[in-house]
């Protein structure tokens, strides 16, 4: 049985295909570009290529984000919520909070012994606790976006950002620039900063072990080493946490149709 | 002493002064861009109204510094806060003023005022660009306008778009992304100052909206908002091409009172 997960994200769409809720047969992203149904069809493509299975042989397809709707042949849809956090679980299956930092919006859950989502809390309003705040300053430091994280680590005296705004920062860390700050300073200050949001949003939710890093900045290093600095605790990050709400949504459409075809004949709806 | 006073504003975006005679006439104003070196931008925007006033610095018996960067106007006998200053000087300006909003470049206040000037009760938003001149500089790149020219082009929208973001950065990509679904710039910039006013209007009400309104600060000079923001209210504001510098023109105002010996 075979179920394909995609997540239309603000930034980017990725696709899981998965062999009987279990195996992970292919990942795919492609940035999502303002068109998100045509890169969505195109990561199908690719995780169909590279799975080496037909389009036709995907038995269920689950979509999840922001853009889940888009997808005329879905066969469900879910919250992102409850994909990420399913996602993060088949990861590390002893996760209790969950963090999710995509482009546009961070999230949080904190979950419970079976796997369900307890509590939850949402930044979508404000650019400043979001990965669009570290692809700004790639841009106006002139760092390519992969060099931002391992760059971060370089550094000895972290430069705080008092800034809370994603504008106000900008001028706040050209100042910086000019005063002098070494980079690797001032590219720590920016995680720290979204680190220090992202944990007031898990404080609300309440914070305990183990805490589970997924979303579109998971692979940034710069990002996972702030989130522990401000957290205090070890943090799970993994490559494939990236893909974390499509996964889940993979597992989640697997539910469902074993659901569906085991229910007796004649009573479904 | 000639009773000539000079008050210095330095704001996040723009420094400005006013030189004031013992008349309370204007005598010389001047409006520069702030840099980095704050104290050096502190005498040229001095230097420049003094220009504009046909005076010289010995003709000044006391200057009040004002704003944001009011601490580097390390010439000056007197700082006093924005908030104080613009509430004073939009009280000379339109004496039956009793709620002042000001847009500048990087916040926004509504200040309530009593019949005398002095503030009542105030709020601000300094945490986020949204809703501040910042938000429209940014759209107006976004769009590829100077800032200067988005209020006239708003008004001759003919169906607002709603934007729905608040922040700055998202509005930005919200623009952007109704620019490419072919929507006209104009309708774009309506729906830009309606946000704007909006988010105003939601500051006001947290100290009352009580008339008569004046505008001031920077953004006062945009006639889009200006008429966003009395749409919005359904009641007309106040507003002078002297609203920017109404923070200078009160630290003035508060300067010569301090020099006469006496709070009001």
């Amino acid at each position: 049985m075979i179920t394909g997960g995609l997540d239309l994200g603000a930034g980017t769409i990725k696709g899981v295909l998965l062999e009987d809720g279990r195996r992970v047969l292919a990942t795919a992203s492609l940035p999502s570009r303002g068109i998100p149904v045509q890169a969505a069809r195109r990561v199908l493509d690719e995780l169909g290529e590279t799975a080496n299975i037909a389009p036709g042989d995907v038995d269920y397809l689950c979509t999840t984000g922001f853009g889940r709707y888009t997808i005329p042949e879905r066969n469900l849809q879910v919250s992102d919520f409850t994909s990420s956090a399913r996602g993060a679980v088949f990861l590390f299956p002893k996760t209790r909070l969950v963090v999710d930092i995509g482009t546009q919006a961070s999230r949080t859950m904190s979950i419970s012994e079976t796997g369900k989502v307890l509590k939850f809390k949402m930044n979508e309003k404000c650019a400043a606790g979001a990965g669009r705040f570290v692809e700004r300053c790639s841009k106006y430091l002139q760092v390519p976006l992969e060099e931002m994280g391992p760059k971060a680590l370089a550094s000895q005296h972290p430069k705080l950002i008092s800034s809370v705004c994603a504008v106000l920062a900008e001028t706040e860390i050209i100042n910086n620039v000019a005063e002098g700050v070494p980079l690797p300073d001032i590219l720590m200050g920016v995680f720290l900063s979204l680190s220090q949001r992202a944990y007031s949003l898990m404080r609300y939710v309440g914070v305990q072990p183990e805490v589970t890093l997924v979303g579109g900045l998971v692979r940034d290093v710069g990002m996972a080493k702030a989130l522990h600095d401000t957290v205090g605790m070890d943090i799970n990050v993994a490559p494939d946490a990236y893909y974390a709400a499509a996964l889940g949504s993979a597992i989640l459409g697997h539910s469902r149709l074993l659901k569906l075809t085991q229910a007796p004949r004649g009573t479904g709806g | 002493m000639s009773g000539i006073v000079a008050g210095v504003d330095i704001g996040s975006t723009t420094a400005k002064c006013v030189v004031l005679g013992a008349d309370s006439r204007v005598l010389g104003k001047s409006l520069s861009v702030v840099g980095i070196d704050i104290v050096k931008d502190a005498e040229r925007a001095l230097e420049a109204a003094l220009a504009d006033a046909h005076l010289s610095r010995s003709d000044v018996s006391f200057i009040t510094g004002t704003g944001y960067g009011r601490y580097k106007v390390y010439f000056g006998q007197l700082v006093v806060t924005e908030i104080s200053c613009h509430a004073r000087g939009a009280n000379f300006l339109f004496p039956g003023t009793r709620l002042v909003v000001d847009i500048g470049g990087q916040d926004t206040k509504a200040i309530r005022t009593n019949e005398k000037g002095e503030v009542v009760d105030f709020a601000m938003n300094d945490k986020c660009a949204a809703g501040t001149g910042r938000f429209l500089d940014v759209c107006a790149n976004a769009l590829g306008y100077d800032v200067s020219e988005i209020g006239p082009l708003s008004l001759q929208a003919r169906r607002a778009v709603k934007v729905t973001s608040t922040c700055t950065v998202f509005a930005e990509s919200e623009v952007t992304s109704y620019v490419s679904r072919g929507k006209d710039p104009k309708d774009i910039l309506a729906g830009l100052h309606a946000s704007i006013a909006n988010r105003t209007l939601s500051l006001m009400q947290r100290v009352g909206v009580e008339p008569e309104i004046t505008f001031t600060g920077g953004v006062s000079q945009n006639q889009g908002m200006v008429r966003a923001l009395q749409q919005r209210l359904g009641a007309p504001v106040n507003v002078s091409p002297l609203s920017q510098y109404l923070g200078a023109l009160g630290a003035a105002l508060h300067g010569r009172e301090r020099l006469l010996g006496g709070a009001s």
